[in-house]
């Protein structure tokens, strides 16, 4: 394991396990993701400037786009919860268990 | 909604698991898995209430998760091997992390907890595209990854049988107790896997046909809960007749179709010299036919008391069209004698 891999791989699951535990607010579950997403997008473009490979260097932009589509739907959502729920604590989101 | 937003949202949703399917590359199968997930999340909360906006924030919560956790995986996988084949993974931590990635995104056992919720809070039409069409870009991966470890398939399996079979009992939602029989479905297709992964495709497409015909049933009845389901015998008395051996089938019964993959899955395990898992699993299968029989009896064998003027309806012409319904329901009634040629179709 290079001090690269490491190093992103820390990222990653510092952003999975806030994601796991950190069960307060919806926005810092949407921070997780995005933070989670921004180590995958580091890695990607680690890996592209390692090997030189230009066949590989949209991979990044493909990654960043994408996420960005992601984020935009979860404020979307964010917004839709906080409008129906009140607030944005994920403790609301009750109504579905039974 | 506006037809055009519609045709464009159902399109992405085919558009995804097409990519998934011809990828052979795991950045466009992420790709296929994010545009089916984004694509469905505007479908989920299009009625604008409390309940579906909740089903679409928990959906993309357990979606996101499970797509950022399959791409770190493959990422790791290269890093590792070097390679972003998804046939060739051949590092043992990849693997397990993109299985459990992949289980996360079809709600099997301990990672179902959202599908039920999520299944409540829609209707049935998206409900239905939610357990049919998007189980099958995650299984496409599932089955291409060759597993190095069947210990994780194996205990996801059994576990989903038994969370599937025990979570149902106590429901009198429908759309909770159909999640709770898609996660002991896959449970069994889980099982298998490692195993024999013909009959995982076999098990994935007679889930698929049943559970066609019970959503397009509880459509036609617009029915949520048991009770709707009881005074169904006024509207559509034929269709309340075949729909107990729906259920069954459903439950896996012998003369009906769903006995098919229950069968094979059963002797394949025998002949790999499991049979404790085997019993294991067709005991659980029993939890999942007491609620399939629940069903039945209050929709069939019960007659809610009702005046005069309310056992008419059926005489009535209605709209609905009923071929799709027609098809599906005999094709999930009677399949089963066409079993060897669907194994010889299936069998690579």
């Amino acid at each position: 394991m290079t001090p690269t891999h490491f190093a992103f791989s820390s990222a990653f699951m510092l952003g999975l396990m806030g994601l796991a535990f950190h069960r307060q607010h919806l926005l810092s579950a949407l921070l997780c993701l995005e933070g989670m997403m921004l180590s995958l997008f580091i890695a990607l473009s680690l890996w592209t400037l390692q090997l030189d490979s230009t066949s590989f260097s949209a991979s990044p932009m493909l990654l960043l786009a994408f996420s960005a589509c992601e984020a935009s739907a979860g404020l979307a959502l964010l917004v839709a919860t906080t409008r129906t729920h009140g607030s944005d604590q994920l403790q609301n989101l009750n109504l579905l268990q039974c | 909604m506006n037809p055009l937003i519609l045709t464009i949202l159902l399109f992405a949703l085919g558009l995804g698991t097409t990519i998934t399917f011809m990828s052979s590359h795991w950045l466009f199968a992420w790709m296929g898995l994010e545009i089916n997930t984004l694509a469905i999340i505007p479908l989920m909360t299009q009625h604008h209430h409390p309940r579906s906006t909740e089903a679409g924030t928990k959906y993309f919560l357990a979606q996101a998760t499970a797509a950022a956790m399959l791409l770190f995986a493959s990422v790791t996988n290269a890093w590792l091997t070097g390679q972003w084949d998804i046939l060739q993974m051949s590092h043992p931590l990849p693997t397990t992390m993109i299985t459990l990635a992949l289980a996360l995104k079809i709600g099997l056992a301990p990672l179902h907890s959202w599908l039920p919720e999520v299944l409540q809070g829609l209707d049935l039409t998206t409900g239905l595209i939610l357990s049919t069409w998007q189980k099958l870009a995650p299984f496409a991966l599932l089955l291409q990854i060759n597993p190095t470890n069947p210990t994780v398939l194996i205990m996801l399996g059994i576990t989903s049988t038994l969370v599937g079979g025990w979570g149902g009992l106590n429901q009198t939602q429908l759309r909770k107790i159909l999640a709770y029989s898609s996660i002991a479905h896959l449970g069994w297709m889980a099982l298998i896997l490692p195993f024999y992964p013909s009959l995982t495709l076999l098990a994935l497409l007679t889930y698929l046909i049943m559970t066609l015909s019970t959503f397009l049933v509880f459509k036609l009845n617009k029915a949520t809960n048991i009770n709707t389901l009881a005074i169904s015998w006024s509207k559509t008395p034929i269709i309340t007749t075949l729909t107990p051996l729906l259920l069954l089938s459903l439950g896996g019964l012998p003369p009906l179709t769903g006995f098919m993959p229950k069968w094979f899955i059963l002797q394949e395990l025998t002949k790999q010299n499991l049979p404790l898992l085997a019993t294991f699993t067709a005991l659980t299968a029993l939890l999942s036919l007491y609620f399939y029989l629940r069903l039945s009896y209050s929709m069939t064998l019960t007659m809610f008391p009702n005046n005069l003027m309310g056992t008419t309806p059926w005489r009535f012409f209605t709209q609905s069209t009923s071929l799709p319904l027609a098809l599906s329901i005999s094709m999930a009634i009677a399949l089963l004698p066409l079993a060897p040629a669907m194994m010889a179709l299936l069998t690579p």
